[in-house]
């Protein structure tokens, strides 16, 4: 090199290097604008995102409250654990492929799997979704030896409800299932998706009360999802042991004595609303539902059209017949159309308004009072009613007496029933009140429906001589009824029906088959057509359609009243021929249970 | 070679800023690696002294030698990057990592200054006011040969380390307005036809993330979306030592090397990143003060094209973990971890001080 070097002007270069210099300078300020920005302005976001990366909240399921009978003692409802697989979509990294591992792991259909995983894609993918519960110990042991290779399907354990006596009390109970898109909208805050809620009965009613408490964890984890150490737990609280108004021997018997038919028997407290039994059939198994899937078993429920899952005693709505006969005396009596001792003529038959009405027994029953056509049921004797009664008196009468609207049961899903008047026919059909539908009405066809627990709960407010009682399934539930609780009723009025029912029962009425040697019962038979003889003989569905529903209601003993049955079967004949003989083998048990201790004292 | 004046020349501010900026990357790099033993703060101390043997046979050598061999070192780098293109072995998705007897080492980061050398001699006798074409087509090509080598091991980052010292070169040898918008059009054309032809899926995947890295935060965006979990949740003044939980949990990819700075702002918060940003801009600063002090054109370019390349690096490094540039593997000389990268920025650095202490000396 020369000595040029030295003398050369090189400040062209240099003032270049200095821009370049300049910039690398701004670029440094930018660097720290840009991480003031980040660190300072956007601190708490980016901490939570931290924070959010590295913890993992795992929830610890409370056990379901165990529900028993009113003594405590028998179970109707436990819990046991289980085990279900789950599926965590962070541990794979061909979602597809694992699908198809996991699917043939647990003999189940791939695209079930993927349609379960895409249900829940919007979790974060830590998360476990449930793709099998229910799992047997060898598919258990089955996916554990697999742990290594399938690191994306878990075995999760959680406390799955047991009902060890199977269909008992299942409409009760009710049954569970994971809840639906409607459960979580309307229980935002307290279920989250896979949760599995009550669906019917106590389980339903009860749900927020039975469910307990979940617990959580909440774990420190590395980027590998591996857990660190546990940064906070809460223990779970399991639901407080419920004690249904249930009585266990009632309740058998009840199932047993419906078993093989379709209908329902309400046995309450008259004094106090406690359904000591209530069943309904055909029943089924809840545990059998306890999953997160669609069984085959459920699909044959829901396509059965004796619909096992209808709850008879609160959702079937059926005419009363002749058990609103006793409504009918109490509107005659208490609004004075007959006295006490009006007698009107039975002939077998009479002619109203221009169509022969029939008694049920063609001889006709001669000249009775109103104690006496309860005791007979006659036809006619009522019809003589509606004929001087106006339909809008005789419904505030059968209102007064709780038809027509909810009884307040603790359980969800009771219906109404009907009570037909002048202003209901007017707004549903926009037609007038013919008097010919109030013949109708007064022995109880016609619009009228009811359900069985209402002609319960009606029964207790006849036993109480007007007092009303809410009916409820849990121990300590509310008694207040809807609606009055005392009627403005004269007393004798009561006694009068009573003492028909009375005689319906011990004096060769109707009701015969419900009596019980020294146990007084009071009751009333009540058979319904359920389609016009006429009807049945034309279309031919044979005997079973033209047969009637089969009624009874009553209570016993007549002085202080323990006991109200009341028992509805479907297509079971006459009310005298089957309601009744049925309520009198429950009347019998209680009496047995209940009198046996004195009677031996008193021996 | 060195006498006692020359060694009072010294610039040992900035000897003291690569060594101060170093060990600050030494701390990191053990904070970053504590879950397994802190091993690589020990191996990157061990580089360290290394490096400072070869800092101290660079500034031994007058850079007028090291001129002299320029062609030699290319011609060297370049066989030996052709060979490693035939015998290489592939480590994570690249060939240009080798076993250099019991240390891996990365001839392409040394390729680096072995350019920066070949280039400042091209200019060094080049007197015009504006770079010709011929002096572009030559330097272009002079650099064009090797990163081309590099994109087809293929290390994308590392090739593009190269585009600063072509340009740092013509820039400072003079560009007309007219040759900057020929390079613009040229730029557009070539990138599109990159984009379209060489570029892998996944290096596009990751330009796309960085215009937007939420939208698939468990693939590509996922490294840049928690490392700027790591700098964000740093806040003024961080997590502590050791205590980032982005960095122990291994939420933090590449730790000890790219995301080493993200280390930084998430144990020590906006103020470690003051300080270090301070300290390394100090030491950019001192290597740009030294093109103003050196006695020749080639003293010039070799002070300025170092000092170019270090800032490259560094600004690319600190704008790529914020997700401001995609991830493209250009680690931080002297913070993240990495011998080659090391040993290559202390040559660099040697040549800066070599230049500065012999800009009184009559040859």
């Amino acid at each position: 090199m020369s000595d040029k070097g030295i003398y050369e002007d090189f400040s062209l270069v240099r003032r270049r290097a200095r821009r370049i210099f300049v910039i690398v300078a701004v670029l440094c300020g930018l660097t720290l604008a840009v991480y003031w920005k980040i660190q300072i302005l956007d601190y708490k976001k980016y901490e939570s995102l931290a924070v959010a990366n590295r913890t993992r909240e795992i929830i610890l399921p409370a056990p379901r409250a165990i529900l028993t009978d009113r003594t405590g003692d028998i179970i109707l409802a436990d819990n046991r654990a289980a085990f279900k697989a789950s599926f965590i979509r962070e541990n794979t990294r061909d979602e597809a492929a694992s699908i198809a591992r996991v699917a043939s792991l647990l003999e189940l259909d791939p695209s079930v799997v993927a349609s379960r995983i895409e249900k829940y894609k919007s979790w974060p993918a830590f998360r476990p979704i449930v793709v099998k519960d229910r799992l047997t110990f060898e598919e258990v042991a089955r996916i554990e030896a697999r742990k290594n290779d399938l690191p994306e399907l878990i075995v999760e354990t959680e406390p799955r409800r047991l009902y060890p006596r199977q269909s008992f009390c299942s409409h009760v109970l009710g049954y569970l299932q994971e809840a639906d898109a409607n459960d979580l909208k309307e229980r935002a805050r307290e279920l989250r998706p896979g949760d599995m809620v009550g669906k019917m009965g106590i389980e339903q009613g009860y749900d927020r009360r039975i469910a307990g408490r979940e617990g959580r964890v909440i774990d420190v984890v590395d980027s590998l999802g591996r857990k660190q150490s546990e940064l906070e737990r809460v223990d779970p609280v399991p639901g407080k042991k419920l004690a249904l108004t249930i009585d266990y021997d009632l309740q058998a018997k009840a199932e047993e004595l419906l078993a093989g038919r379709e209908g329902a028997i309400v046995v309450l407290d008259p004094s106090n609303g406690e359904i000591l039994a209530l069943a309904s059939f055909p029943t089924f198994d809840p545990n059998k539902f306890i999953t997160r899937f669609t069984p085959e078993e459920w699909q044959s429920f829901v396509n059965n059209p004796d619909n096992p899952l209808l709850n008879r005693a609160l959702q079937g709505q059926y005419s009363p017949g002749s058990l609103f006969k006793p409504v009918m005396g109490i509107a005659a009596l208490d609004s004075r159309t007959i006295g006490l001792e009006t007698t009107f003529y039975c002939g077998g038959g009479i002619e109203i308004y221009g169509a022969l009405r029939r008694c049920w027994n063609e001889a006709g029953h001669g000249a009775l009072s109103l104690r006496d056509a309860i005791r007979y049921s006659c036809n006619v004797f009522f019809y003589q009613l509606g004929r001087r009664i106006p339909i809008d008196t005789i419904a505030r009468y059968a209102e007064m007496m709780g038809l027509g609207r909810k009884t307040g049961v603790d359980i969800p899903g009771e219906k109404e029933g009907l009570v037909p008047s002048t202003r209901w026919k007017k707004t549903t059909r926009n037609e007038e009140w013919y008097p010919g539908e109030t013949i109708s009405v007064a022995i109880g066809q016609g619009p009228l429906q009811v359900t069985p627990l209402q002609m319960a709960v009606l029964t207790a407010r006849l036993a109480n001589r007007g007092r009303g009682i809410r009916p409820h399934l849990v121990l300590g539930a509310s008694e207040e009824p809807p609606g009055d609780s005392a009627l403005n009723v004269r007393p004798e009025v009561f006694e009068q029906v009573i003492e028909g029912m009375w005689r319906s029962v011990n004096e060769g009425g109707t009701g015969q088959g419900a009596r019980v040697e020294g146990f007084a019962a009071c009751g009333k038979t009540g058979s319904t057509q359920t389609i016009s003889r006429e009807t049945a003989e034309r279309i031919g569905t044979g005997a079973k359609a033209a047969k009637t529903h089969s009624w009874f209601t009553g209570f016993a003993p007549r002085a202080q009243p323990r006991l109200v049955v009341t028992v509805l079967v479907e297509y079971g004949g006459g009310g005298g021929a089957t309601a009744a003989p049925i309520a009198g083998k429950l009347f019998s048990l209680y009496k047995s249970n209940h009198d046996r201790p004195r009677s031996t004292q008193g021996n | 070679m060195i006498d006692r004046v020359q060694l009072k020349e010294i610039d040992w501010v900035l000897t003291a800023l690569m060594v101060a900026n170093t060990l600050a990357g030494i701390l990191l790099i053990y904070s970053a690696s504590a879950d397994s033993g802190g091993g690589y703060a020990w191996k990157q101390l061990l580089w360290m002294a290394a490096g400072l043997i070869v800092f101290f046979l660079t500034i031994s050598i007058d850079y007028k030698a090291w001129m002299a061999f320029a062609p030699y070192i290319y011609a060297l780098f370049l066989l030996f990057m052709a060979g490693l293109f035939l015998f290489g072995r592939t480590v994570s998705g690249s060939r240009s990592w080798i076993r250099i007897a019991f240390m891996g080492g990365q001839p392409s980061e040394l390729a680096k200054v072995a350019v920066l050398l070949m280039l400042a001699r091209v200019f060094s006798e080049y007197r015009a006011p504006y770079a010709s074409r011929g002096v572009i087509a030559l330097s272009a090509g002079l650099v064009g040969v090797p990163m081309g080598l590099i994109l087809l091991q293929p290390d994308f980052g590392t090739a593009m380390c190269f585009l600063p010292i072509l340009f740092g070169a013509l820039v400072l040898a003079g560009l007309t307005k007219k040759t900057v918008a020929a390079m613009l059009i040229g730029a557009v054309v070539l990138g599109a036809a990159g984009w379209n032809f060489f570029l892998k899926d996944y290096q596009k995947k990751r330009i796309e993330m960085m215009i937007n890295p939420a939208q698939d935060p468990r693939g590509a965006g996922y490294h840049v979306l928690q490392s700027q979990i790591a700098i964000g949740s740093g806040g003024l003044t961080g997590k502590g030592y050791l205590k980032g939980p982005q960095s122990r949990l291994r939420f933090l990819p590449a730790r000890h090397t790219d995301f080493i700075f993200a280390v930084l702002a998430e144990d020590f918060g906006f103020a470690g990143v003051f300080a270090v940003l301070a300290a390394y801009f100090a030491m950019l600063a001192r290597m740009f003060s030294s093109v103003g002090l050196s006695r020749d054109r080639a003293g010039i370019y070799i002070a300025f094209l170092a000092a170019g390349l270090i800032s490259f690096q560094f600004l690319v490094n600190v704008f790529m973990i914020v997700g401001w540039l995609p991830i493209t593997g250009i680690p931080i000389p002297l913070l993240s971890y990495g011998g080659s990268s090391l040993l290559s920025t202390y040559f660099a650095l040697g040549l800066v001080v070599n230049v500065k202490m012999r800009r009184f000396a009559n040859v």
